[in-house]
């Protein structure tokens, strides 16, 4: 069968005589947001492309007017201020698996990264661009909602941060406004000993998307859980945070949960879909054992944290 | 629009388009064929080249966003009568079969053994997840790496020897 490729033919037409007027590529984050308070949702906003042109495969010429945040450096930065880590929504996935900072404040985050696409993809795939496409099954976003991030939302005129947990309204979906940018994730520190555990569930290791994902972030004090952040990706129309579950672990040390309750507990509170990568029910059971599974993790990590403690004292 | 960029060291001025992608650029603009296009949705890897020193799925990649870039090229990697070592241990370790995921391979290979030159072979699985080989031969692949991996290090360590 021939494959029809309109993009080719579209792209080997003669292009003297057509500027590209329409293709933005600003070098300032000020510039950027006065091109986006123009043009509104009639413009692409394109970070590491690896989403916007899979979704746009064959028809990439229809796309008139782009706004290309690839030259803002400003925008790449990740860093400590006042305990807050702030990552720049332009960070890539791999600056993230490869940070310091991330791998020891945020080792879930870190962990999550690590598993998105294939080595290409993440060279080139960001943390904003998989916050804004809002796929239900965006492989960062259960880990931000278990380290209660924040996004900043900037505008020409305005500036807002808004709550990981606000953000997402449905599948691809979010509370943006037409004439804004997400510019900065900013997740709060402890100092606190925290745990946590990234677990995602797909049909390959690499360039796979997620099944299921599980993130568990759990604080403590004195061995006791003072904060806990639990939050999955597709098994609902958004990632979701689990703060029912949360609660029913907050003053207990680990040998005080019942992991397999536990897991009960998140399965009752989830609502997947039957789809192409795995039915309702498939993932209901999945989430019963991977919420086990992380409970274990965590409790081996804990161990063998005090046994090093131990050793060193 | 116009880009600059520099392909396997020589610099080069285009005239683009925003739907270009750098994989059309580098094979229809510049006849760099090895590059291949497999899915053209970033999924098999036979698109991979080197961008400013990591790997890319240049068919994911707009040509604008390779304006001021550094790309590596399987053609920038060795010649036939001048292989690099990572290809000469493709042919020894017989890890070609059709050859349409090889630049690819080969390519995500150096960008593992840059990085990491004594890699295990898990290192090695997690550097090559990103090409998928449509005639399943990832045994020989990994062997390739590996045996790659152990070249680099003779010719790294007895770099007086090469005179000889």
């Amino acid at each position: 069968m021939m494959r029809k490729s309109p993009m080719k033919q579209e792209s080997r037409q003669p292009i003297s005589g057509v500027d590209f007027e329409q293709y933005f590529q600003p070098k300032s984050l000020k510039k950027a947001l006065e091109i986006k308070a123009e043009y509104q949702d009639q413009i692409e906003v394109a970070a590491g492309s690896t989403d916007l042109l899979v979704a746009n495969y064959e028809k990439l010429h229809e796309i008139k007017n782009w706004l290309d945040l690839d030259k803002l450096d400003e925008l790449r930065k990740i860093e400590v201020k006042d305990n807050k880590l702030h990552i720049g929504a332009m960070a890539t996935h791999l600056q993230l698996m490869k940070s310091d900072l991330v791998k020891e404040k945020l080792a879930v985050l870190a962990a999550a990264a690590e598993d998105v696409g294939s080595p290409q993809i993440r060279s080139r795939g960001t943390i904003g661009g998989n916050i804004c496409t809002s796929s239900p099954a965006g492989d960062l976003l259960a880990p931000l909602l278990s380290y209660e991030a924040s996004f900043k939302l900037q505008s020409a005129e305005t500036e807002r941060i808004v709550a990981a947990e606000k953000f997402f309204t449905g599948p691809k979906r979010n509370l943006m406004e037409a004439d804004e940018l997400l510019t900065e994730i900013i997740i709060p520190l402890t100092e606190n000993e925290r745990e946590g555990t990234w677990i995602k569930v797909g049909r390959r290791k690499a360039l796979v998307i997620s099944t299921l994902t599980l993130s568990v972030v759990l604080e403590f004090e004195a061995d006791k859980i003072v904060k806990a952040g639990v939050a999955m990706g597709s098994v609902a129309p958004t990632p979701i945070r689990l703060g029912e579950v949360e609660e029913m672990m907050l003053g207990r040390k680990m040998a005080e949960l019942d992991y397999k309750k536990l897991g009960q507990e998140v399965k009752a509170r989830i609502n997947p879909i039957d789809d192409l990568r795995g039915t309702k029910e498939y993932r209901e059971d999945v989430a019963v054992d991977v919420m086990v599974r992380a409970l274990n993790e965590i409790e081996r990590k804990k161990g063998g944290a005090a046994d090093a403690d131990n050793i060193n004292s | 629009m116009q880009i600059t960029l520099t392909v396997n060291g020589d610099k080069r001025e285009l005239e683009v388009t925003p739907y270009t992608r750098l994989l059309d650029l580098l094979r229809e603009d510049l006849g760099l064929t090895g590059v291949k296009e497999g899915c053209g949705k970033g999924e098999c890897g036979a698109c991979t080249v080197i961008m400013n020193g990591e790997l890319v799925a240049s068919c994911l990649v707009p040509a604008p966003q390779a304006d001021q870039a550094e790309i590596l090229t399987i053609e920038g990697l060795g010649t036939r009568d001048d292989l690099h070592p990572i290809q000469e241990s493709f042919v020894e370790a017989g890890a070609v079969q059709c050859g349409f995921c090889i630049p690819g391979m080969v390519l995500a290979g150096k960008r593992l053994l840059d990085e990491n030159p004594k890699p295990t072979e898990k290192e090695v699985r997690y550097g090559l997840s990103g090409n998928i080989c449509r005639c399943t031969g990832y045994t020989k692949i990994i062997d390739a790496v590996m045996l790659a991996a152990d070249k680099l290090a003779v010719e790294g360590s007895g770099s007086n020897d090469r005179s000889e």
